[in-house]
């Protein structure tokens, strides 16, 4: 297969997951975009320096995720923070509720949640990569990835479940 | 591992993927002695499922993967690159760029009225001793009202970009001065003046809403302009 061949084959197995991983990132459809073919832009460039090809995936989605970061001139902090406080406090979220929810009101909520712990969010939910892949990615340690999951996935809940109860008051 | 904890660490399992996970381990040997526990983690993952599958509806533009293929830079044969083009276009117009257009289109009406000036001057001047007026269409037209969508005209021009998911940047466009115009709904687009000022400010909210504008049609080289007098909002 020659290096065209390659570029496309892998252009057309992961650029859907990453302009989704971008517009969850960014909610702008431009930006998505712009993220998502400057990871490959990147990949044709320095690819070749990747050893293990069956990181590719993590490699990509590491890739978008720094020129996220570099876009939005943000400033990682890691800290690690108990979940044990807060996995007490999970608000009942079924999926019947979160199925009554679109998936432009999905994103709407997803984007009230800190870039911090969206990243991780993100992929744990449309990914399946393991705490460990994800924490490749985003470049902070492990526990961080854990912790910040669980918070996120509280405050999604609490998120979903407000916008139900206002969806349903409305109606 | 009592409940508590066992429900601690299952907030983060979601099913299959995190089988091979030894973390999980004891806490899902937990939740199958315990029925409601058990329960609780089908329902959590339940709403994992559902939520995946919400993410995973988010469709790309149908152009993208064409486009990054066609923009990629070309490699050589020992794994350097030569970029065939400087950079990948960028999706989003940028400032640089609609600052240039912008002023594209101020320098082009300024030549266009120096144009005019000398043009109408020359026309005034003696043929055979006897000067000649040629009357050029009136700069002043008769009033019209047009319903249409308010446009930040250096997006819509240079990138063709209109309508509700642009109406954010449209809305930033018009605000930070650049032309404003509106198409109305037989396609005509006129560019939108006010009489002694720009009327961005009072435009701007209405970006990429439809608006009814009476105002005076005029016409310069073909191109449409109206004088706002009165906006209402549609």
């Amino acid at each position: 297969m020659s290096a065209d061949q390659e570029f496309e084959k892998l252009v057309k197995l992961y650029y859907q997951d990453l302009y989704r991983f971008g517009f969850s990132l960014t909610r702008s459809e431009a930006d998505a975009c712009d993220l998502t073919q400057q990871t490959f832009y990147i990949w044709a460039n320095k690819g070749h320096q990747l050893k293990d090809l069956g990181k590719v995936k993590g490699w990509l989605f590491t890739t978008l995720h720094r020129e996220f970061l570099q876009m939005s001139r943000r400033q990682e902090r890691f800290t690690d923070e108990p979940i044990s406080e807060v996995a007490e406090n999970l608000p009942h979220a079924s999926a019947d509720v979160v199925n009554r929810i679109d998936a432009q009101t999905m994103l709407g909520v997803l984007g009230q949640i800190d870039e911090d712990y969206r990243a991780p969010l993100v992929l744990y939910y449309s990914q399946d990569l393991s705490y460990k892949e994800i924490a490749d990615v985003l470049e902070i340690p492990l526990g961080t990835v854990q912790s910040r999951i669980a918070r996120a996935k509280i405050h999604l809940f609490q998120l979903l479940t407000q916008t139900n109860h206002r969806s349903h008051q409305s109606t | 591992m009592n409940t508590s904890e066992a429900k601690e660490r299952l907030l983060l399992y979601r099913g299959p993927i995190d089988d091979a996970d030894p973390q999980f381990e004891e806490a899902l040997e937990h939740a199958r002695r315990d029925p409601d526990l058990a329960e609780w983690m089908r329902e959590q993952s339940r709403s994992y499922g559902t939520i995946r599958s919400k993410l995973r509806e988010i469709e790309p533009p149908r152009d993208l993967a064409e486009k990054i293929i066609r923009e990629r830079p070309i490699p050589f044969r020992r794994g350097w690159t030569q970029i065939i083009r400087k950079r990948p276009t960028s999706f989003r117009p940028s400032w640089t760029q609609m600052l240039q257009l912008a002023a594209a289109i101020v320098i082009l009406a300024g030549i266009t009225a120096v144009w005019l000036n000398f043009s109408q001057r020359g026309r005034h001047q003696l043929v055979q001793g006897q000067e000649i007026v040629v009357k050029r269409p009136p700069v002043q037209g008769q009033e019209i009202v047009v319903k249409g969508e308010v446009l930040d005209m250096t997006c819509y021009i240079a990138h063709n970009l209109s309508g509700p998911q642009h109406a954010e940047c449209a809305k930033n466009c018009i605000r930070k001065g650049l032309p404003v115009g509106i198409k109305g709904e037989d396609g005509k687009t006129y560019l939108l003046v006010g009489k002694t000022q720009p009327v961005n400010a009072e435009l701007a909210d209405y970006a990429a809403k439809t608006v009814t504008i009476r105002g005076k049609e005029t016409m310069r080289d073909g191109f449409a302009q109206l004088q706002v007098e009165e906006i209402r909002k549609f």
